[in-house]
């Protein structure tokens, strides 16, 4: 269980995270998502008692953070968001240092490292030094030596970063398992692995909570308005022509001025499929449909919708660069994902 | 506690596997050996004023090489952690900030011991050929791991507040140097008060009196208390992580 109650973070004059709450069940898997700069780091250094926040108040597994933050980080287990380690041990050297590290006995030590390296599949690199591996490797010893000492509570910013695709499936496979019985806080860039994983998502923005909820219900509350993308065959005025027709529709247009003939229209409101009008009203000018199609709202348009200011609450806590490397990140094709 | 000996046994392992280590060793044993056998042929000479012996000299004055070794050996404690990002695994661990001062503190004084322990060869072989007074030699070695143990201190507080390691060795060798200069900064003072103070902070006099059998429990206040005082600072610069 971990609660966070009230965060905020100030720098100075610069408020980098304002009053955030939210909380992760047992056997819940939270996303935490949000643009570069928007304060995921920061929340994440708070929750893991790194940071001290300037207000509020964070619970690991029942035990207060700062009231007793020995106790409360027993039961943490915390995968930073650039993997460190000491380059000069031996991997299997390393995970001893930390199961020690964590409290764990001589006993436990050697069980909680043969499974920590199966689930994270380094049988191979066992005793290699660390300096010597991959960015892959690295991501996976640090994430078995976050999860050497079982802890409840699981923090992991960015796990995925660096692996190859297959690799990336099992470790999303580990952490979908994790996630069954432990509390899990997951910070992502790539969308497609929230969809997969997460039960619940929370966006911040600007250092503010800008949305919460299910993967679905955050879908579901941008599908409100229908968008298809229309392509005409473009010979002489016909792009001209299209562009009247569907202005008269009534849908929102968009035209894309790079490529003559192509258009995006967003109909407000549920109902009737627009296609069908768009369709029909095609035919009637004699203009050729080379393509039609409505875009699936994936999590992807919600983010995008929230974090560019469109619906979100507007604040002066981030200078306005914020906005378009928001969008800018947010069109990046997720990477590695199969 | 296993906490503390995780931290404390990476350490000191960090410093056998780093060639700087081997280096310091190195060096540290040839100025020590070169001195000790000049020491040695001097007082063989007949014209020598009698009244020394060969470890009042030793331990009188050659410490003051740690002045450049300290920084050396703590340098990397902790600005290291900062610039490689380790510290955040470090500080999110369940391990308080004192038990990670400690056990990096107690690691360069282990690795300061090991390089002092050579020359325990010293006065094993003086002691083939004449009398030995191992009461001063004893005490010697005490002044010795005092005032390392300041210095390491200062090193680690040093080494606490950057992610540079050249900084940390900078800040730590100015600091020394302040130590060390001192007494004269009393002698320059008219108040007479203020001068009084500073002169007892003269490390020199204070290795003077350890390298001839002097322990006086001033000194060792002086020097526990100091150095408590700049781990205790270490721990606070720890503490506030906002800088990054």
């Amino acid at each position: 269980m971990i609660e966070a109650r009230g965060l905020t973070r100030r720098y100075g004059e610069m408020t980098a995270v304002h009053d955030v709450s939210f909380s992760v069940a047992d056997g819940e898997i939270l996303g935490l998502l949000g643009p570069n700069g928007a304060g995921k780091t920061t929340t994440i250094r708070m929750i893991t008692g790194f940071l001290p926040p300037s207000e509020g108040r964070v619970t690991l597994a029942g035990e207060d953070l700062f009231a007793d933050p020995i106790k409360a980080r027993r039961a943490l287990g915390y995968l930073p968001e650039n993997v460190a380690l000491y380059t000069e041990m031996r991997v299997e050297e390393y995970l001893r240092y930390r199961a020690k590290l964590a409290g764990l006995g001589r006993g436990q030590t050697q069980r909680a490292l043969d499974d920590a390296i199966d689930a994270c599949l380094l049988d191979g690199v066992r005793f290699q030094i660390i300096g010597t591996l991959s960015k892959g490797y690295r991501q996976r010893v640090g994430l078995a030596a976050t999860i050497l000492h079982g802890p409840q509570v699981l923090v992991l910013d960015e796990p995925t970063v660096g692996l190859d695709p297959k690799q990336i499936i099992a470790i999303r496979e580990l952490i979908r398992d994790l996630g069954r019985e432990r509390t899990l806080l997951l910070s992502t860039h790539i969308l497609p692995e929230v969809e997969q994983l997460c039960d619940r998502v929370v966006i911040i923005d600007r250092g503010r909570l800008v949305a919460e909820g299910t993967p679905a219900e955050l879908a579901k509350e941008t599908r409100e308005h229908r968008v298809v993308s229309v392509t005409v065959k473009a010979e002489g005025e016909s792009t001209e022509k299209a562009a009247r027709v569907f202005g008269d529709l009534g849908m929102h247009l968009d035209v894309d001025a790079e490529r003559p003939g192509r258009f995006q229209l967003r109909a407000e409101g549920g109902g009737q499929d627009p296609r069908e009008r768009i369709f029909q009203a095609a035919v009637e000018h004699g203009l050729i449909l080379l393509e039609l199609g409505e875009k699936r709202v994936s999590l992807e348009d919600v983010f995008v919708r929230l974090t560019t200011g469109q619906g979100a609450p507007t604040s002066d806590v981030v200078p306005d660069e914020a906005q378009d490397s928001a969008a800018d990140e947010a069109q990046d094709k997720p990477e590695g994902d199969s | 506690m296993r906490s503390f000996f995780a931290v404390f046994s990476r350490e000191l392992r960090a410093y056998f596997v780093s060639p700087l280590a081997w280096v310091i060793l190195t060096a540290l044993l040839l100025i020590q050996g070169y001195f000790f056998s000049l020491i040695i042929s001097a007082l063989s000479d007949p014209n020598t004023v009698a009244g020394a012996t060969p470890f009042s000299h030793f331990f009188g004055f050659f410490w003051i090489s740690l002045l450049f070794i300290t920084p050396a050996i703590t340098m990397r404690l902790i600005a290291e952690e900062r610039r490689s990002g380790t510290i955040e695994s470090l500080m999110t661990a369940p391990i308080s900030e004192v038990e990670v001062v400690l056990a990096k503190f107690f690691a360069a004084l282990t690795f300061y011991g090991f390089l002092w322990l050579p020359t325990v060869a010293y006065p094993v072989l003086v002691g083939r050929h004449t009398d030995v007074d191992w009461g001063p030699v004893a005490s010697g070695y005490l002044g010795t791991l005092l005032i390392g143990a300041l210095a390491l201190a200062v090193g680690l507080f040093g080494s606490s507040f950057t992610k540079n390691q050249i900084v940390a060795a900078v800040t730590t060798f100015g600091l020394l140097m302040v130590l060390f200069a001192l007494p004269w900064a009393g002698d320059l003072t008219q108040d007479e008060t203020i001068g009084k103070v500073f002169s007892y902070m003269d490390l020199i006099v204070h290795m003077d009196e350890f390298s001839k059998g002097i322990i006086d429990s001033r000194r060792l206040v002086y020097y526990l208390t100091t150095t408590a005082l700049f781990l205790f600072l270490t721990t606070r610069a720890l503490a506030a992580k906002k800088w990054r």
